[in-house]
């Protein structure tokens, strides 16, 4: 056997699975999409395409998705960095708390907050206390809820990503850098955040694909009148039965995403010689 | 869920096992039901009864309308339910689609006591009605001690900031909202004065919810007062201690018909027309009223007074209650659904 | 540390934990403070004390007959996703598969999908090709999903592995399959240990496909859930997560005695 059989017969199990419970079925999905009313056309994707109402929806899915990253990145690296330093103890208790939220159901995970959001809730209250905002207000049916509820369901990725990748930072990196003179934050700067990199880069489009495509906890914490992309093709499945339309939908929504994740797989697929 | 120690059950599982699912299948029916407190009443009223006087097992698949419906389309090679029950009109289209098998009237005899609005479908292959759901002016007599008494209430802009709406992906909401549409001035075939009449109440603070639960928490703990929605809910509601009250609004009472569909291309056919059968016995018709204020379709069920008082009970009532016509709504959904997501959109 | 780190900076950092922290489980002290509420109302702070919602959860078999599935399901789903998973990693590490860029996207696209479509489509191919759908439906839409995430792992940890230490063996003379064995796995069980964490919790929380990919005698807990807060919303659910909250607390108690936490958080 030489390298590149052994390869494949490594890949063959994993590829096996894909081709007959993820290709086929898509396949079919993508033959709905194309299916117009008289043959194959593109009536579905114009009609969404054309709309500046479901252009929204996909604006503000992605517009979301940015800013769910970014504060999970700006939240996830200090609070990575943090554990990786801290005794094992500690750590050990972080990392229960970052894992916690993920193996909570989403159903509950987010009826935690409606009530912390709502117009009685605790946080609605506080805001209000604070001045911010006039008697009626509630955080919840908000894009701010909406962002809220995802994070803490998506911080746990980015941080585990980081942690993997900062644990595997030589420390003697950094005392060599400290020793130079440098002061404890420009080291991180310096030293720290760059070698991180590949791990919040990984972090951020986990976070990020996972955003665009999730649809459960944006619908509960958004409410009707806000709509995300993945959302829009649950209502096209269930509600208005239109699924050659909500294939169309969920292609775009692919596509979108693809184009994000394949300059990165490129990036750090090495190709030895 | 007790477990059950039945020796055929078991018998019948185990050869099931070995021989596939046809021998099991003689005495098993597979229906769906919509969980919670419904699924309970569900099988109080049908399930138990059924499976003691046939020795049949029943599995049930808790699904709603809406996703009863896109699994039986998906399936429909090779389906996976005997009877399914919908509450949203979705058994027009299946019966078109052909996922239906007609019912033959020979073989339930109860039809014969149903009212006829009850079994109007049953000639395009659609299942009988077996509850109707009566939809009006839910309000909190507390803070609405002058009871409403017309839909038009619900656009007095001074309730606005305390008015729930249903998303008519709801099929309750969507009643609600036609009728909100009809005493704007539309009708079925212009729903533009509702989605107008809609855009101003929720400018004035009127909120949006999805499920039936956040109607109850709106009610519970931010201070709505009042609803366009369901009888049993309102039910529901004064069981969990909220001073809440239901009333028909003069204008007119849209009814939602919940139906009982026999699936095509299933083996066991005899059974599941057994189980529709008792579904419109006046015993589980009555028990359906007491338990959730459900209203019956058998003429012969017996109400008490104070049961049938909160429920449309009789032929004259029966005359009250009013349908929009399904088959304009089903053929409208998918539009009418985009233009109001785009109404309520922020 | 050569110069200790200065206190400003300690303080930012015990404020930012103490808020990340609150953000993560607040919710979750939420729920668990609900499950404890007398009254039917979901309300925070609970209204009254009382432990009716657990005697109800605990004594109803429909729950624990719905964890169980979940449970089982989970477990197959991840000792699926992390064999295959983890020898798709190796393979496409390497780098040497044909289309070996479009390949590793092909085995990362199912994390991009939103899973709807991935139900529905699912729901209508087996049913034309296979007919009934049943437990090895679910349990292969699962891992579909399940195993992005121990690939993703995976790769992340071996690309900061050594190449030459599998050159190195097989130098001195260990063939493919020690090779793989003894050298490439170790080095991937970080990865493979936080992929089949991941895989357990994605499958065992998975509500989308397990509501379409249903059968009867085959409701997971998390579908259970919907039903029950779709049409009776009391504290039982909040009881029934409170209890799914002690487990995995437990859990990671158990996994940090016996492997220690500490593999996943260092080399």
């Amino acid at each position: 056997m030489n390298d590149r059989a052994e390869n494949l017969l490594l890949a063959l199990p994993g590829l096996g699975l894909l081709v007959l419970a993820y290709f086929l079925p898509i396949g079919q999905m993508l033959s709905l999409s194309l299916s117009g009313r008289e043959g194959p056309s593109l009536e579905h994707y114009t009609r969404f395409l054309s709309d500046p109402f479901y252009l929204g929806v996909l604006w503000r899915t992605v517009r979301l998705s940015l800013v769910i990253t970014l504060i999970c990145a700006l939240l996830g690296f200090p609070f990575a960095y943090i554990m990786a330093r801290v005794g094992p103890r500690l750590r050990m208790w972080l990392v229960v708390a970052v894992i916690l939220p993920l193996m909570t159901s989403v159903v509950v995970r987010t009826f935690g907050w409606m009530v912390l959001l709502s117009r009685n809730g605790l946080v609605s209250q506080f805001v209000r206390d604070l001045g911010w905002a006039e008697r009626n207000f509630q955080l919840m049916h908000t894009e701010s809820a909406i962002v809220i509820g995802m994070v803490q369901v998506l911080l746990p990725f980015m941080t585990l990503s980081i942690l993997g990748v900062i644990t595997r930072i030589d420390p003697r990196l950094e005392e060599a850098a400290r020793t130079m003179g440098g002061s404890f934050l420009s080291t991180l700067r310096s030293v720290v955040l760059p070698l991180s990199l590949p791990g919040i880069v990984a972090g951020s489009l986990l976070v990020f694909t996972l955003s665009a495509s999730s649809f459960v906890t944006p619908s509960l914490m958004g409410g009707a009148r806000i709509q995300v992309l993945a959302g829009s093709v649950y209502k096209s499945v269930t509600q208005t039965l239109e699924w050659p339309f909500a294939a169309a939908q969920a292609v775009i929504l692919f596509v979108g995403v693809l184009l994000v994740l394949v300059p990165y797989v490129k990036m750090n697929t090495p190709k030895h010689g | 869920m007790k477990i059950r120690f039945d020796l055929t059950a078991l018998a019948a599982t185990t050869l099931s096992l070995l021989a596939g699912t046809a021998l099991a299948q003689d005495k098993t029916l597979t229906i769906n039901s919509f969980g919670g407190a419904y699924e309970t009443a569900h099988r109080k009223c049908v399930i138990t009864p059924f499976e003691k006087e046939t020795g049949a097992t029943t599995r049930v698949v808790t699904a709603y309308s809406a996703d009863a419906f896109a699994q039986v389309r998906a399936q429909k090679a090779a389906p996976q339910f005997d009877v399914i029950h919908f509450s949203g009109g979705q058994e027009i289209v299946a019966a078109s689609e052909g996922l239906l098998a007609a019912i033959d009237a020979a073989k339930v005899p109860n039809l014969a006591d149903l009212y006829p609005v009850a079994k109007a479908g049953l000639a395009k292959g659609e299942g009988p009605v077996y509850s109707i759901a009566a939809i009006g002016l839910v309000y909190n007599s507390q803070s609405l001690p002058k009871a409403p008494t017309s839909w038009k209430d619900l656009l007095d802009p001074k309730v606005s900031n305390k008015l729930v709406l249903t998303d008519i992906s709801n099929g309750y909401g969507m009643l609600g909202f036609l009728m909100i549409n009809r005493v704007a001035g539309g009708d079925l075939k212009n729903i533009q004065p509702g989605l107008d009449a809609v855009k101003k109440l929720l400018t004035g603070g009127a909120i949006v919810v999805t499920t039936s639960p956040e109607i109850q928490r709106e009610f519970a703990q931010n201070g709505a007062t009042i609803a366009p929605y369901a009888s049993d809910y309102a039910y529901t509601l004064t069981k969990a201690n909220l001073p809440v009250k239901f009333a028909q609004g003069v204008e007119g009472t849209p009814a939602s018909f919940i139906t009982a569909n026999l699936v095509a291309n299933r083996p066991n056919q005899a059974l599941a027309l057994k189980f529709i059968d008792m579904s419109l016995s006046e015993s589980a018709q009555a028990c359906f009223a007491n338990e959730l204020r459900y209203s019956p379709t058998n003429a012969k069920a017996k109400l008490a007074p104070d049961v049938a008082a909160t429920v449309a009970y009789g032929a004259a009532s029966m005359q009250n209650l009013f349908r929009f016509d399904a088959p304009t709504i089903e053929a409208n959904r998918a539009s009418w659904v985009e233009r109001w997501s785009k109404t309520i959109a922020r | 540390m050569v110069k200790a780190i200065p206190t400003p900076v300690r303080i930012l950092a015990t404020v930012l934990v103490v808020l990340t922290v609150l953000v993560l489980l607040a919710p979750l002290a939420v729920v668990v403070g609900v499950s404890f509420s007398h009254s039917e109302f979901i309300a925070f702070p609970p209204q009254g004390w009382s432990l009716r919602w657990y005697q109800e959860v605990l004594g109803s078999g429909t729950y624990l007959a719905s964890a169980v599935t979940s449970l089982k399901i989970a477990v197959l789903v991840t000792l699926a996703a992390t064999l295959a998973g983890g020898a798709a990693a190796v393979a496409l590490h390497r780098g040497k598969l044909p289309f070996s860029g479009l390949m590793a996207t092909f085995f990362l696209s199912p994390l991009v999908l939103p899973t709807i479509i991935f139900a529905i489509g699912m729901l209508m191919f087996w049913s034309k090709v296979f007919g009934q759908i049943s437990v090895l439906t679910l349990w292969l839409s699962h891992t579909v999903v399940a195993m992005p995430y121990v690939i993703r792992t995976t790769l992340a940890v071996l690309a900061e592995s050594d190449p030459f230490l599998e050159e190195a063996a097989g130098t001195m003379g260990a063939g493919r399959l020690q090779r793989l064995w003894f050298v490439v796995l170790p080095q991937c069980i970080p990865g493979l240990g936080a992929g089949a964490f991941f895989a357990f919790n994605i499958s065992f929380d998975e509500a989308v496909l397990s509501l379409f990919l249903r059968k009867p005698d085959m409701t997971t807990l998390p579908v259970q859930i919907y039903g029950q807060l779709e049409f009776s919303p009391d504290p039982s659910v909040a009881a029934v997560s409170a209890i799914m909250i002690a487990f995995t607390v437990l859990m990671i108690l158990v996994i940090d005695k016996i492997l220690g936490l500490q593999r996943f958080a260092r080399s």
